[in-house]
């Protein structure tokens, strides 16, 4: 046993000594969304496949890929050598915390987007919500409980708020006016500690604008503090004191009106 | 306001084999680290470890992948990991809260518990002399991670229904009761008493890890011009059934 820790420890430190620039980065966390509504797509890099059949929702991991270029990235039509989204050499960053979105631009182009997520800590009590305009239609408001929590988000941008943590209901309407609704109501949990980032996407005109959502946790902060007592156990002597000052005084007043009445 | 990112380097995608034989061998190295170290440490990172995915499964990676051979599309598979549909779901029903805490060994019996969450000040809300507090933001008690259920020792000049938490010993019994009716049991572990400003509290706030239960209320010196204690009792327990 204790060779083999040995031989570990000794792997360990050769490992490191290889590693000095990836040592020094945080470890990078690259989430990859299918975000366009009805069509199921392969994803090529170097003309090769890297996954196939991927549905609308479809989430990927590419976080052991951070720091890499994928060269001549495609989206293609499931099954097609239909192009849908020619990215060209795509580097990944190295670090940090990012969603990438196959999303429809507001003219109804696919493209891909590149969302760096705020994972700064978030008070003790509140959640963060993060909603991003990835859909085929003009700009909107959101609305939070029936009122405008955002205004005039246009694609492809984000809005983002930390909230008291609950449930909100969630409606998006064309930016200045409360209807036609175009998405919702929808119940949102807004969670303590957590980022839900919402995305808005699809198309406004064949009527395939719905939303992808998506969740950060772990961000959170715990109470300063936890104060569970405001006086001594048993007989508080401020109390006693003050009791006693109070029959003092109430006996005292007696006396002088009893004085007073004769 | 992130906007859309564009392509910036030119590296051929071999590089990406070597980025993945790099990554795999520094997520080894740590791995070999807590083992070296028998390091078990509770941590509470914001952004979870991306997970192995670069990491043969079947045998221990001793040598670089020899990118000669290796076709390239190959370890690109490999390295992504489908990790479910981001379709809008509904939000599930929260679990049933707990609402009553007795032990036997206090004379606690059937107190009544109440949810609450942080002051304006940033506080834990505490509830009055004769009620518990559970953190509504972390787990309920049995879920994993900590539950924390706090009480006063004494409030408003009367003694609070922790008046005696000091006194439990290791595996005396605390009964949670829930809003359905149900019950749990929890075995006490260990009694902690900390300075106020050094309460653990990547501990007794976990959101994660095997199940357990915070009982906390004040000790120590009562400071009279602050009228505030100096420290925090813990008592910690794990479920018994």
């Amino acid at each position: 046993m204790r060779k083999f820790t040995a031989i570990v420890a000794a792997f360990a430190v050769a490992s490191l000594m290889a590693l000095p620039a990836f040592a020094q980065e945080d470890a990078a966390r690259i989430h990859l969304i299918h975000g366009i509504p009805g069509v199921d797509v392969d994803v090529y890099a170097g003309g090769e496949a890297v996954f196939e059949g991927f549905a609308f929702g479809d989430t990927q991991d590419l976080s052991a890929l951070a720091g890499a270029t994928l060269e001549g990235l495609e989206v293609r039509v499931a099954g097609t050598e239909d192009v849908a989204i020619d990215a060209g050499d795509t580097a990944l960053p190295a670090s940090g915390n990012y969603t990438i979105i196959a999303h429809l631009a507001a003219d109804g182009t696919p493209t891909l987007g590149v969302f760096e997520n705020d994972t700064s800590s978030i008070a003790a009590g509140e959640g963060r919500l993060t909603v991003r305009h990835t859909a085929a239609a003009p700009a909107v408001d959101v609305l939070a409980n029936g009122d405008v929590a955002f205004s005039n988000l246009s694609n492809p941008n984000e809005v983002a708020a930390d909230l008291a943590a609950g449930t909100i209901s969630a409606e998006v309407v064309p930016t200045g006016v409360t209807e036609p609704v175009v998405i919702g109501p929808a119940d949102l949990p807004i969670t303590e500690g957590a980022s839900l980032i919402v995305y808005a996407v699809g198309s406004l005109d064949d009527g395939s604008i719905t939303v992808l959502t998506e969740s950060i946790t772990g961000l959170g902060t715990a109470p300063a503090s936890v104060d569970t007592g405001n006086s001594p156990v048993g007989l508080d002597p401020m109390i006693v004191v003050a009791a006693l000052g109070a029959v003092l005084v109430a006996g005292y007043g007696t006396r002088r009106l009893a004085t007073n009445r004769i | 306001m992130a906007g859309p990112a564009s392509a910036v380097d030119h590296v051929l995608v071999t590089t990406s084999v070597h980025r993945l034989a790099r990554h795999a061998l520094a997520v080894l190295a740590v791995a070999a680290l807590s083992v070296g170290c028998g390091a078990d440490a509770p941590t509470s990172d914001a952004v979870p470890p991306p997970p192995p995915a670069a990491i043969s499964t079947s045998a221990p990676v001793t040598t670089f992948p020899d990118t000669t051979t290796t076709p390239a599309a190959s370890p690109l598979a490999e390295a992504v990991q489908p990790i479910g549909s981001a379709l809008y779901e509904e939000p599930a029903d929260p679990a049933p809260a707990p609402i009553s805490l007795t032990i036997a060994d206090l004379g606690v019996e059937a107190a009544p518990v109440v949810d609450v969450g942080v002051l304006d000040n940033g506080d834990m809300e505490i509830p009055g002399a004769d009620e518990i507090g559970w953190y509504r933001f972390g787990p309920n008690p049995g879920e994993n991670g900590t539950a924390v259920l706090a009480a006063h020792i004494a409030y408003n000049g009367r003694d609070g229904v922790f008046r005696n938490l000091t006194q439990l010993q290791p595996g005396d019994v605390v009964e949670v009761g829930f809003a359905d009716g149900s019950t749990r049991r929890f075995a006490v572990t260990e009694l902690a008493q900390y300075p106020k400003d050094q309460l653990p509290a990547e501990r007794v706030f976990a959101r994660e890890g095997s199940p357990e239960l915070a009982l906390i209320t004040c000790g120590g010196s009562f400071n009279r011009s602050l009228r505030s204690y100096d420290d925090n009792v813990v008592a910690y327990a794990e479920p018994l059934d």
